[in-house]
């Protein structure tokens, strides 16, 4: 359980909790069970999507193509089936596998043509963008087949089926993080390429995997949001552009890469989630929602800095003391 | 024996201090790999585009087409700055929508108290901007994150002032932005203007500083750079740039919007990236940042000409910004393997 250590992660955690107890008392509606279950269902789509931009992440990356990877997805679902389950059988795989070969070519783009992830990823966004708009003409789309629906807002026994797929994708994703190889050398990768290469990690390969598995997560998330809302429509992927990198950073992973967990995305995607019902319940507008996300963003990563120590400490000191400090952070930094 | 020590490595160091002439020209070439790709991009794009349409050459043309880029290109002269130190600031979105907002709904229409409005609200992109700069100095927080943050905050106090798109500019300011002097228009003398300031600025004490730190932030900061004031001030730069460009944008939209500035984010990297700016720091120029905003113009002049759906113009951005990139990776890659 090494990511306990983690003090970030920790700290998502107690604003988790926090979160909890503000919404208690201030609209204990909210936490009953019927409610509980909404949210759960609402996490699961940030926390899918947050699976695939967490491992992108902790290899040192980013992936600005998640929006577009599931409207399309979740687009050419709907247009193969045209509302049969039938047809679902082969347009699910296909439509993941699609998800898949989107990320290999960001993921080769980063890794074999030296492109910078967020150039590659953005990129590759507004051409898929371009070319489901092209496609579509910007109508929208046959409704979502029933299956698909009752995937994203049915209950098996107690527990809704969205969860179900998320708490699968979550454990799969915890336990590749701490158990595996493959952690070990994205671990490796994300903290520094050079030594990495030198201790005998497939560079070249780790670098491609989690694109391709962000690919795969988007294009889940797709298929699992149309269900939700019961069609496919333009723009539906755009939010989560911004709340997958939110829910990594407020679940205390370097965007630099190499530290971070996704035991503690779930924390993220879950203090998004009530944090945006919470405020809804309160009748707060869109402008203001954005301002306390921003506002929590930016507390969380302040919180989590390794610099307070140093700020305090360097306030009395003399210039030369002073001095030999930042010369050993402005190592650090470049590390 | 001690004389032809002495000349062997007078000569050894007389090697080092000079690089053939040739050698340094090549060098020089390498490093601008980048422009004249994009130079070349442009030119093609500019043949392509006059083979479809008349009238291509003249100074009607120049006027609109400035028109449609300097929004663009004066949120990415700020996005120049912040991508020299190494940075990225997503927050220009977030100030370019606070900005119209304010034009919108407060701008009077009496002119001398217009003009202390126009101060106010460069005064704030400029000291959002440095609020960046003082969290990713002071905290050592990743640029990327805290300008995501900041740009939610501001894109949401934004839409809190004025929920949907409205307001009203006054006549005063949106004629200001349509004038023409010489045959050339405001957008026209925009842009001379900022060539000017970037041949000045970029010799000045704080734009070597700035280009210095995010080529070698360690050799800079022993030469005596002081790294938080080059935060501060890289990132306070791009927010009064992004107010400007936010400024101008009103005079063409004539209305307030709380969500056009999301739109300019990405393309104002892009403009840098396909005009030869490094993403990692230390490497380009605005006039490489000039030459990528006017590639994206021009290949959407080219969609509308070709008459097809204008749904192919962000394909074709990305595809043109992939090839840039594509094409710089690998001359800096063959750059490498020489040593160079």
């Amino acid at each position: 359980m090494s990511f306990v250590r983690n003090r970030a992660i920790v700290f998502a955690y107690i604003g988790l909790a926090v979160l909890v107890a503000l919404t208690a008392t201030i609209s204990p509606g909210l936490l009953r069970p019927s409610h509980v279950g909404t949210l759960l269902i609402l996490a699961s789509f940030i926390g899918i999507v947050a699976v695939g931009q967490t491992f992108v992440i902790l290899s040192g990356g980013i992936d600005l193509s998640i929006p577009w990877v599931l409207t399309s997805a979740a687009i050419l679902l709907t247009k193969f089936c045209g509302g049969s389950d039938a047809a679902l059988a082969w347009a699910a795989p296909t439509v993941l596998l699609g998800g898949c070969a989107v990320g290999a070519i960001n993921g080769v783009g980063i890794a074999i043509f030296d492109v910078p992830p967020i150039i590659m990823t953005l990129a590759v966004n507004v051409v898929i963008q371009g070319l489901i708009l092209v496609d579509t003409s910007g109508a929208p789309t046959a409704s979502a087949p029933s299956l698909v629906q009752f995937s994203a807002v049915g209950y098996v026994g107690p527990l809704p089926v969205a969860l179900l797929v998320w708490a699968v994708l979550a454990l799969a994703a915890s336990v590749i993080l701490s158990k595996t190889a493959l952690g070990r050398y994205l671990y490796a990768l994300g903290s520094n390429k050079i030594v990495a290469r030198f201790s005998g990690v497939p560079v070249i390969f780790m670098t491609i995997i989690p694109y391709v598995l962000s690919g795969f997560t988007a294009a889940m998330a797709g298929i699992l949001l149309t269900g939700y809302s019961g069609q496919a429509y333009l723009g539906m992927g755009d939010p989560y552009l911004f709340t997958s990198i939110a829910a990594v950073a407020i679940g205390g992973a370097s965007v630099l890469g190499g530290s971070g967990h996704y035991v503690g995305t779930l924390a993220g995607a879950s203090v998004l989630t009530l944090l945006t019902s919470l405020l809804s319940t309160l009748n707060l507008s869109n402008g203001a929602l954005l301002l306390v996300y921003g506002l929590v963003i930016l507390l969380t990563i302040s919180l989590s800095s390794e610099e307070w120590g140093n700020v305090i400490r360097r306030l009395p000191k003399n210039q030369s003391e002073r001095d030999a400090d930042s010369v050993v952070h402005s190592e650090d930094r470049t590390l | 024996m001690l004389t032809s020590a002495v000349s062997r490595s007078d000569k050894s160091t007389t090697k080092i201090m000079s690089i053939p002439h040739g050698e340094r020209l090549r060098i020089h070439l390498m490093n601008q790999v980048a422009v004249l790709m994009a130079c070349t991009m442009f030119g093609v794009l500019v043949v392509i585009y006059s083979s479809f349409r008349g009238g291509v050459f003249s100074l009607y043309e120049l006027n609109t087409d400035a028109a449609t880029t300097v929004p663009l290109l004066l949120a990415a002269a700020g996005q120049t700055i912040v991508l020299l130190r190494g940075g990225i600031d997503l927050s220009i979105g977030g100030v370019i929508s606070l900005t119209t907002v304010l034009a919108a709904t407060r701008f009077p229409g009496n002119d001398w108290s217009m003009a202390c409005w126009i101060v106010a609200v460069v005064a704030i992109g400029g000291l959002a901007g440095a609020a960046n700069g003082l969290l990713i100095s002071l905290l050592r927080l990743q640029p990327f994150l805290v300008t995501l943050a900041t740009w939610s905050m501001l894109a949401g106090t934004a839409l809190i002032i004025l929920p949907t798109d409205g307001g009203h500019i006054p006549d005063g300011w949106t004629t200001a932005g349509n004038l023409t002097a010489v045959g050339l228009s405001t957008p026209v003398w925009i842009l001379i203007l900022l060539g000017l300031f970037w041949c000045w600025f970029s010799r000045t004490r704080l734009g070597l500083a700035i280009r210095a730190t995010g080529s070698a932030e360690k050799s800079a900061f022993l030469s005596g750079v002081s790294l938080p004031m080059i935060d501060i001030s890289t990132y306070c730069l791009s927010g009064v740039f992004a107010a400007l460009s936010g400024l101008f944008l009103v005079t063409q939209t004539a209305t307030g919007s709380p969500t056009v500035g999301n739109d300019y984010i990405l393309p104002t990297v892009a403009a840098a990236v396909i005009g030869g700016v490094s993403l990692f720091g230390g490497r380009g120029s605005l006039f490489g940042t000039i030459l990528g905003a006017a590639i994206l113009t021009v290949i959407g002049n080219l969609v509308f000409a070709l008459q097809i759906s204008s749904f192919w113009q962000p394909v074709a951005s990305g595809v043109v910004l992939l090839i840039a990139v594509l094409g710089s990776s690998l001359a800096e890659r063959s750059a490498n393997r020489e040593g160079i």
